[in-house]
């Protein structure tokens, strides 16, 4: 990415996409990511869990989150993907829904709006109040501004219809 | 078509997020002589015009500052380990390190904190090691506000510890007039001093002023550079009681030179320098050059030396951007204030400027007969430019300007000559832009001399 020259003298020039894929996250990243991974398992949060992707690169995680009891996804499970930017914490990672999901706030390709994943970001959020902030979102959803609409529409007038284009939508996905 | 719509926005707001502006330089410059920042203002406003001719009569060198949103706490950050070092005082920095390392941070977990908390111990004890060198100290410190890395952890320490003043200070309610009522203290530590890459406001200054200089006794000086009347830049002082005090009755004080949401580093002269005596050209025999003539000498000779070959040119005398040279005297010599330590600078600026300014006057002045003979004078030091001047290519703005200004001065005679540098046998051939907004200026100032020549 842009800190090209602050890498490690005598680290391995990452090509420019490269960087995403390489052995190369920053310093910063990779330290402050080994203690939430460390965090995530000695107090795991119940109803929700990550781990880095298989591949052994520590900037791309898979999540997985469980429907809360009582909302239209109880007993329903969602997996996730993580991507860090290389100066993580200081930039939101993007956040997407890999299983196919029906709610207000996440569009059909996956992608989730919310606030703390954007502007709002601040170093002080962490994967796991990330994942709980999504597990709460799904009792939830803001409304006020919907990336899909109809489910907004839905969510209040019609829960049975909702409750049944959520199942509609879900597809468990195996482990890719 | 709805979800085309969805994947639309979605491409929009993710180009958004993903948007990063373009920034040149490094993250903290070195220091750099504060005529530069003159010489960026050169086409701007008047006011800003004068307000950086006069900054480098009391700042030689500026650091500049990369505008990220973080600058002013980079700007504070880098100037408060910059004063720790000129102490020179090892045991001091080391002091400092403990001090602010165990401030206690507040409603954050030790995981959020802690790697930064380590880079600012790491940086101190980088620099008690390389004191009493400073050089090496300076070398430190800039090295580690260059790496994006450690300057992220640095500076997000500095807004913890921001945050955390103001959450811990009981007399909080005083800043609540800063702070949007809507959402309160702990809102506006998440959604400003906390959010990364948020710009500083006044608050998060004091805050910072409160939590990390005030207790080493150190000073911030804001020179505000803005379109605010007056020939020099309003400075302001934190803490307030400073202001109005003897520098040197002061602790150690970090000069910030602020222009609309954007701070870098200044460095005032040594000791206060003397008021440059600048009524030495005044006293000179044309009454009108101390608007003309910059205080330097050396251009003054040209223009005895080749006063009289130019007068020779036919139709010179009759050039009419000169008469409006001479009225303003008066009313410009207390508005000017040149600027000795820019001494290329002069010249483009001097004369130029008042020019726009008095063309109303103009038909006035054309009665005034004896205004002919002396109407003469100021062109040499016009005609002089070009030996005198850079090359474009170390100042592209400035030769622009100048470029555009040739033609209010140009008989037809010269113009045609090779000695126009507009003409492709010209040493220093720059060929003319098309430039419509001075065209206009042209005729209007072309036009009574018509009239003149038909007399």
């Amino acid at each position: 990415m842009e800190d090209i020259q602050n890498s490690a003298p005598g680290s391995v020039p990452a090509g420019k996409l490269g960087a995403r894929k390489g052995a190369d996250p920053s310093q910063n990243a990779a330290k402050r990511l080994q203690t939430e991974l460390m965090q995530l398992m000695t107090s795991p949060a119940p109803g929700v869990s990550a781990f880095p992707s298989a591949d052994g690169n520590l900037l791309a995680w898979n999540a997985t989150i469980e429907g809360p009891a009582d909302t239209p996804y109880a007993d329903l499970t969602f997996k996730l993907s993580f991507e860090f930017p290389s100066n993580y914490p200081y930039a939101p990672p993007t956040v997407l829904y890999k299983t196919p999901i029906y709610h207000p706030n996440v569009d059909f390709s996956g992608r989730i709006c919310l606030d703390i994943l954007k502007d709002k970001w601040t170093p002080a959020y962490n994967i796991q109040s990330v994942l709980l902030s999504l597990q709460s979102l799904l009792g939830e959803p803001n409304n006020a501004s919907p990336l899909n609409g109809e489910a907004a529409e839905l969510w209040d007038k019609d829960p049975t219809l909702f409750k049944t284009k959520v199942m509609d939508r879900h597809k468990d996905i195996g482990d890719d | 078509m709805e979800s085309d719509l969805n994947a639309d926005l979605a491409a929009q707001e993710a180009a958004a997020r993903e948007y990063q502006p373009h920034l040149e330089g490094p993250l903290v410059g070195d220091r750099t002589p504060s005529h530069v920042i003159t010489e960026e203002y050169a086409k701007a406003d008047p006011v800003y015009v004068q307000k950086t001719l006069a900054l480098p009569q009391t700042y030689s060198h500026y650091r500049p500052v990369q505008g990220d949103g973080n600058c002013g706490w980079r700007a504070i950050g880098f100037g408060y380990f910059e004063a720790l070092i000129r102490t020179g005082d090892a045991s001091l920095v080391g002091a400092e390190r403990d001090r602010i390392t165990q401030y206690p941070i507040l409603d954050h977990s030790e995981m959020v904190y802690e790697d930064m908390r380590d880079e600012v111990s790491i940086l101190m004890n980088d620099i008690a090691a390389a004191l009493p060198n400073q050089g090496a100290a300076m070398d430190v410190l800039v090295q580690k506000f260059n790496d994006l890395d450690v300057a992220n952890h640095l500076l997000y320490y500095l807004r913890l510890l921001a945050s955390s003043w103001l959450k811990g200070d009981p007399n909080a309610n005083e800043y609540l007039g800063f702070i949007p009522e809507e959402i309160g203290i702990i809102g506006y530590c998440q959604n400003y001093l906390e959010l990364p890459g948020r710009e500083i406001e006044h608050l998060g200054i004091m805050l910072l002023y409160n939590v990390l200089l005030k207790p080493c006794g150190m000073v911030i000086e804001i020179a505000y550079l803005d379109r605010t009347p007056g020939p020099a830049v309003n400075t302001y002082r934190f803490p307030a009681e400073a202001n109005g005090c003897d520098p040197s009755t002061l602790g150690p004080i970090m000069y910030l030179l602020f222009r609309p949401d954007h701070y870098d580093i200044l460095y005032p002269h040594p000791p206060p320098t003397a008021p440059v005596d600048i009524q030495v050209n005044r006293a000179s025999s044309f009454s009108h050059e101390h608007q003309i003539t910059p205080n330097m000498p050396s251009l003054q000779n040209f223009t005895e030396v080749d006063l009289s070959a130019l007068s020779l040119i036919p139709g010179l005398g009759l050039n009419p951007g000169v008469p409006s040279m001479s009225v303003s005297t008066a009313s410009s010599i207390e508005s000017y204030s040149p600027s000795p330590q820019s001494p290329w600078m002069p010249t483009p600026f001097t004369d130029s400027l008042p020019i726009r300014q008095q063309q109303p006057q103009l038909k006035q002045e054309q009665s005034v007969p004896s205004l002919r003979a002396v109407s003469v004078l100021p062109q040499p030091v016009q005609r002089q430019t070009p030996p005198l001047r850079f090359s474009e290519y170390c100042h592209p703005q400035l030769a622009e300007t100048y470029a555009s200004r040739e033609p209010c001065f140009t008989t037809n005679t010269f113009k045609n000559s090779h000695f126009n540098t507009a003409h492709y046998n010209n040493p220093n051939f720059q060929p003319e832009e098309y430039r419509p907004e001075l065209d206009d200026s042209f005729y209007e100032v072309a036009r009574p001399t018509g009239k003149r020549r038909s007399h």
